[in-house]
């Protein structure tokens, strides 16, 4: 049959090239980390702490690089350190929240910006700032690919935890959870996520990956484990589906990915407005 | 030492930047003021990311960018309001999910057509080698912009503090708020050729939220917004000529480093004073229980 065949070529065709199954590779693990903590995300309602914490990292990059060490540390201390100074800024100050987080990841984003400028380096400003799929390195592969297994395995498995937190951090104080320990701990694996994630996607559709899984996945279910399946069926099947078809086209894999990601929303968007009042159980966590 | 320090005003086209940095950073500073004080201030990030597969289009097109910018704005306001309508979900998953997609349509349309479109200069701002025709635009925005503020601020105050009065005293709340979001579009339509699309949020808060630190009046709270946005945008872009960096980085850079100043030595809301007050009111009521 030359329709099956011509099929199956256009999938395998790109699929010959190394850097293409390297970059396959990567998006799957990052497309997975992202859809786990989208579902967190959206129920925590930190989607612009997804957006200021990987903004933040561009400092961090610069420094790591100055004194020389990983950049994925340094990356991940400045994340991490965008997440603290919010809170702590918002708790003695009179400034709301949202604004804080906006002076503090732009302030760090524009002070990364001033020193990649000034200093000699080989990051790539606008790879990290837009991802390059097609450019990842065997080590990157393994940096990342450990890093986003980790967090994927902690999350799975304290998956009740953490979603009774993101829902009802009052009650899982009640039940006895640390609730201190796992505010930090989710934060630690924002940091971690989106860390992982820069080499491939970028410092800012990262963003779109933290979310549109998530959100696609709360508008077609009411229970958490089937959202937790829905987001990564989606992310995963976006993420390859743009790889191979930026081969194709000719056209950056990450924006794709991305581009791909909204237009199953759009599809689950349309989809969940036909039914009578789909959502009932699953409420926000205020 | 005085001519070192005039040196950049030798280059017209040091005096173009500062000059439409000035101008710029004092309107997004103006807005930033009912931003902040709203809980708004991610919108005009959203906004920004989402005006760029616009400034796109319109260069493959070779139509004024403003324009192209503009109807993105708004495709992406309307998005937002659509998607709230029909689903659940949080308002802050709605702005990330619109502005990413419609950041990535850019992208994704510069990566097809690689020649034709600058996206260094969209993301990261290209006022030093802003070309007349982008000039004149920016200019005709903020002073329009500027015009309309001035002429409104006390209505939009009224509208911003309290919808339910500023209803009863007979304004029109519904134009008025959709005339806040054109200015707002707009001038981040402006900002994002002096600082680029990632750091136009920091012109449309930092400079309302450091005023706020310094000030309860709201008019003086404007002053003080405005000169701060003007002052340290012309002189970020000036400085730009000695450092030779990103004028949009030293730009922000300098707003927050000023909003950390405040942060910490404001007079009345500051951390190191209101520590002191509040270690003053401790140490009066141990003396008061005392003695």
């Amino acid at each position: 049959m030359p329709l099956m065949d011509s099929i199956l070529t256009f999938i395998t065709e790109p699929l010959a090239h190394e850097f293409m199954q390297r970059a396959m590779l990567i998006s799957i693990l990052i497309g997975t980390v992202c859809s786990i903590f989208s579902c967190f995300l959206i129920l925590k309602g930190w989607s612009l702490m997804g957006d200021a914490v990987s903004h933040a990292v561009l400092p961090g990059l610069a420094l790591a690089y100055i004194i020389n060490i990983p950049l994925i540390i340094g990356a991940f201390a400045a994340g991490l350190f965008c997440a603290l100074a919010t809170g702590f800024i918002k708790n003695s100050s009179r400034v709301k929240e949202d604004a804080v987080m906006g002076i503090v990841f732009s302030g760090m984003f524009a002070f990364g910006l001033v020193m990649l400028t000034k200093i000699e380096t080989d990051v790539h400003l606008l790879h990290i700032l837009f991802g390059n799929v097609l450019g990842i390195t065997k080590n990157d592969l393994i940096e990342a690919g450990t890093i986003a297994t980790l967090c994927s395995l902690i999350m799975l498995i304290k998956r009740k935890d953490l979603m009774l937190y993101c829902f009802d951090p009052a009650h899982a104080n009640v039940i006895g959870l640390q609730t201190r320990t796992i505010h930090f701990g989710l934060l630690i694996l924002l940091a971690l996520t989106i860390v992982s994630s820069l080499k491939a996607a970028g410092i800012i559709l990262v963003i779109a990956m933290l979310i549109a899984p998530g959100a696609t996945a709360y508008l077609l279910t009411n229970s958490f484990d089937k959202m937790l399946i829905i987001a990564l069926i989606t992310s995963i099947t976006s993420c390859i589906a743009g790889t191979i078809l930026s081969y194709h086209i000719d056209a950056a894999t990450a924006p794709l990915i991305v581009v791909i990601q909204s237009t199953i929303f759009l599809a689950a968007l349309i989809k969940s407005g036909r039914k009578p009042s789909p959502k009932k159980g699953l409420a926000h966590g205020q | 030492m005085i001519d070192l320090l005039l040196e950049p005003f030798g280059y017209q086209y040091m005096i173009k930047a500062i000059a439409a940095c000035a101008l710029v950073g004092g309107v997004c500073a103006f807005l930033s003021v009912y931003l902040m004080l709203k809980g708004w201030s991610l919108m005009g990030d959203a906004l920004a990311h989402s005006i760029v597969p616009g400034v796109a289009l319109a260069h493959l097109l070779a139509l004024p960018y403003a324009i192209g910018a503009f109807f993105a704005g708004i495709l992406a306001s309307f998005s937002m309001a659509i998607v709230k309508q029909k689903t659940k979900l949080r308002e802050d998953a709605i702005i990330g999910l619109i502005f990413t997609t419609f950041f990535a349509i850019g992208l994704l349309l510069v990566s097809i057509n690689p020649t034709a479109v600058n996206i260094q200069a969209i993301i990261l701002g290209n006022i030093l080698a802003i070309s007349d025709y982008d000039l004149i635009q920016v200019t005709i925005i903020s002073i329009i912009c500027l015009i309309v503020l001035t002429l409104k601020w006390k209505d939009l105050m009224a509208v911003f503090f309290d919808e339910k009065h500023a209803h009863s005293i007979g304004l029109p709340v519904q134009a008025l708020k959709i005339t806040f979001f054109t200015l707002l579009s707009a001038a981040c339509v402006a900002a994002l050729q002096t600082v680029g699309a990632c750091l136009v949020i920091a012109m449309v808060v930092t400079p309302g939220a450091t005023a706020y630190l310094l000030t309860d009046k709201f008019t003086k709270l404007i002053l003080i917004a405005i000169a701060l946005g003007t002052l340290t945008s012309g002189f970020g872009a000036y400085l730009s000529f000695f450092i030779n960096a990103n004028p949009g980085g030293l730009i922000v850079s300098l707003q927050t480093l000023i909003f950390l100043s405040a942060y910490l030595c404001a007079p009345k809301y500051g951390i190191i004073n209101t520590k002191r007050n509040v270690y003053k009111i401790k140490s009066y009521q141990k003396g008061a229980i005392n003695g």
